[in-house]
């Protein structure tokens, strides 16, 4: 086998083999995963339902209590009346009390209870039922306003949608935002950690000395790219499993789920529908929609919808593939140098005069994301996903928000271009100064081990 | 076996090997002396084709030595290492295979060598949990497995206690005895006097003494060999 694949399999195995490369990989992600779901899970079971005791000494909330899937409100004459109650049967869990006052309008109520404290969604009923009673009370004696007067103009809500002129698509911004922050934090993360892997990697192979046994058996060049490629791969499958452990996740909500899905689908259509038709249906489709949702009771809200409908819109097939060139090629260029850096150190410490540099332009990147995401087609963002050191995390924040052709070709033919160099130069470097012992390296010496006709 | 002409190698402005000349003949144990800094392992590297010489050339085996050449050599270097999160085996296996053999022929010869030192059981164990001396008698094994011909052992013997500097002794001994042409660089005059059977002194980037040990012990009226070092060295 060739030598440099042995290397590969060396770098790639003993990292996949370890097992803080599947807590990482699977258990990581499925643990934040049920962190997100348990609050879901919780909220969705049906709770013990309660039984509240109203006692109004003013006579505004007379009758205008309703009962829930949760609770039960009755109706009680007198406070001491509603307080024996709860003394004497168990099945009683509070009473809303709302004593009178004589000039103006009740400022509190009280929720009384016996030993165990009214859950939150009790407390938060009875707060809630209270204003809007109390609300629709003022509105109506005093602006003669109906509750259902009232549901209009609060439902009274425009969305401003973004689309395309010529192709009639919905924009969904805020997910391309999200999407396009997303790639570019996870390749800077990416090629930030799998860099520093290549680091430490080099630099354990410097000071065990074990370096000085492999050189003989393989080209320096050869032990610095096998890591590169090792670690690279390893990185690819963890990728790589991510995407199957999305994918898995995506289908078992669409299966537990079909609701979710349904509906955006449905909306999708609808809006379709919509804008080829005319206002009228336009208003009917919409005001059916909204109907429907008040109904299904659920409340699904607007965003998340939004969400799935903009990530329906978007090509993943491109995103991906896009998300792996300029994952692979951002990593090769930054781990060659991590790799450079690695070779000039004995410790870690000592490895920050090399690295601070090389990281520059990532952290740059990075710190310079709000303001791209405002402009993604603007002078700056143009010019930094252009530029091969910055393109791998400024081009894919851009993507989702569409680029024109010859803008990505280029970035990619540069990117192409540059890296070679940067490992033409790492692999100088690392050559002369992985066998140096002791002596701290500095940028002097990189000149010098990089000065054409410099040899080891 | 090797022919070394006229080596220098300069570092900036300083010299680390000045017109080096040897000659290490075939199936003899070649002791390669010299005090810290005086450029022993600079050469070693060169002869190992991990450094360049500014000028000179290598005679291996009778033709002008290529890094083709070098997988016939086996080398120890005085400052050792192995990964230290790897498994004995595994990693012996990856470093015989880096050498050239297959992974059967690697894991067979290991495990023949494992026995013989005693080590076998250790094959499963991370290196990390090894004694430093352990740790030795598997990169020992790691030089030697590709049976090269060509050994060279730079302090073999340090962080080995008397038992196992013994039982190595006899090992590099017995290499010796099958063909194996060594070169044994060294601190240890005693074991050199006992091993060696040409010698060659470097001091300041220059030979200053070479010749095979009986000659030169005669030369300085049979005179123990670290007596005739510091000697030479001061002079």
């Amino acid at each position: 086998m060739n030598k440099i694949l042995l290397v590969i399999q060396r770098e790639y195995l003993t990292r996949v083999k370890k097992p803080s490369f599947w807590v990482l990989t699977i258990v990581v992600p499925v643990l934040l995963a049920v962190v997100y779901a348990i609050p879901i899970i919780l909220a969705s079971r049906p709770l013990e339902h309660a039984h509240v005791l109203v006692v109004d000494d003013t006579g505004l909330f007379q009758g205008q209590f309703r009962s829930g899937r949760d609770i039960t409100y009755y109706e009680a004459g007198s406070i001491d009346y509603a307080r024996r109650q709860l003394q004497q049967h168990d099945s009683l869990n509070a009473i809303v009390y709302i004593p009178a006052r004589e000039t103006t309008l009740p400022r509190d109520a009280y929720l009384f209870y016996r030993s165990d404290a009214p859950s939150l969604t009790v407390q938060t009923d009875a707060q809630n039922q209270l204003q809007e009673i109390l609300r629709n009370r003022i509105l109506l004696d005093v602006h003669g306003l109906t509750p259902d007067d009232y549901a209009l103009l609060t439902s009274t809500h425009i969305r401003l949608r973004t689309q395309d002129i010529e192709t009639g698509r919905d924009g969904f911004l805020q997910v391309k935002i999200v999407v396009g922050a997303l790639l570019a934090i996870l390749v800077f993360m990416a090629v930030f950690m799998f860099g520093s892997q290549v680091m430490r990697g080099v630099m354990e192979e410097k000071t065990s000395r074990i370096v000085e046994v492999i050189v003989c058996s393989v080209k320096p060049f050869q032990l610095m790219m096998g890591k590169v490629v090792g670690i690279g791969l390893v990185g690819l499958t963890q990728f790589a499993l991510w995407v199957l452990l999305a994918g898995a996740l995506v289908t078992g909500v669409q299966l537990t789920h079909a609701d979710l899905f349904e509906q955006a689908s449905s909306r999708h259509s609808q809006t379709e529908i919509a804008s080829k038709g005319t206002e009228a249906t336009y208003q009917y489709q919409t005001e059916q929609e909204r109907a429907a949702q008040y109904q299904a009771g659920q409340g699904i809200d607007n965003s998340i919808q939004d969400l799935i409908e903009g990530l329906t819109g978007i090509n993943f097939t491109m995103l991906i593939l896009l998300f792996v060139f300029y994952f692979v090629f951002g990593y090769l260029l930054y781990a060659s140098l991590f790799a450079a850096a690695g070779s000039l150190v004995d410790n870690e410490t000592d490895s920050q005069q090399f690295t601070l540099p090389i990281t520059i332009p990532l952290l740059l990147t990075l710190l310079l994301l709000p303001s791209m995401v405002g402009q993604p087609s603007g002078s700056l963002s143009t010019w930094l996903s252009i530029i091969p050191f910055t393109s791998p995390v400024a081009m894919l924040l851009r993507i989702p928000f569409g680029v024109p052709v010859w803008q990505v070709l280029l970035s990619m033919l540069l990117l192409l271009a540059t890296f070679p160099l940067c490992i033409w130069a790492a692999a100088k470097v690392y050559r002369s100064a992985i066998l140096r012992y002791g002596q701290k390296a500095s940028w002097r010496d990189v000149w010098r081990f990089l000065r054409p006709g410099s040899k080891a | 076996m090797l022919v070394i002409n006229n080596i220098s190698k300069t570092y900036g402005t300083f010299h680390a090997l000045d017109d080096i000349n040897l000659h290490v003949r075939r199936g003899t144990v070649f002791g390669l002396l010299g005090p810290n800094g005086a450029g022993k392992t600079t050469l070693i590297r060169i002869i190992n084709h991990i450094i360049a010489p500014d000028s000179g050339t290598l005679v291996f085996d009778g033709h002008p030595m290529s890094s083709a050449d070098v997988v016939q050599i086996g080398y120890l270097p005085e400052e050792r290492g192995l990964y230290k999160k790897m498994r004995v085996g595994e990693q012996a296996v990856y470093l015989a295979r880096l050498k050239g053999l297959d992974k059967a022929t690697a894991e067979q010869r290991l495990h023949q060598w494992f026995d013989r030192l005693e080590i076998d059981s250790w094959w499963n164990r991370r290196v990390e949990e090894l004694s430093k001396g352990m740790q030795q008698k598997v990169q020992f094994v790691v030089t030697v497995l590709h049976n090269p011909r060509l050994l060279i052992f730079d302090e073999p013997f340090s962080g080995f206690d008397p038992v196992n500097a013994d039982l190595l002794k006899r090992e590099i001994l017995h290499l010796k005895e099958q063909g194996s042409t060594i070169i044994f660089s060294t601190h240890n005059m005693p074991s050199a006097e006992e091993l060696c059977d040409d010698i060659a002194l470097i001091n300041h980037a220059r030979v200053v003494l070479s010749g095979s040990l009986a000659d030169i012990k005669a030369q300085h009226s049979n005179a123990p060999l670290d007596r005739i070092f510091i000697d030479t060295v001061q002079q």
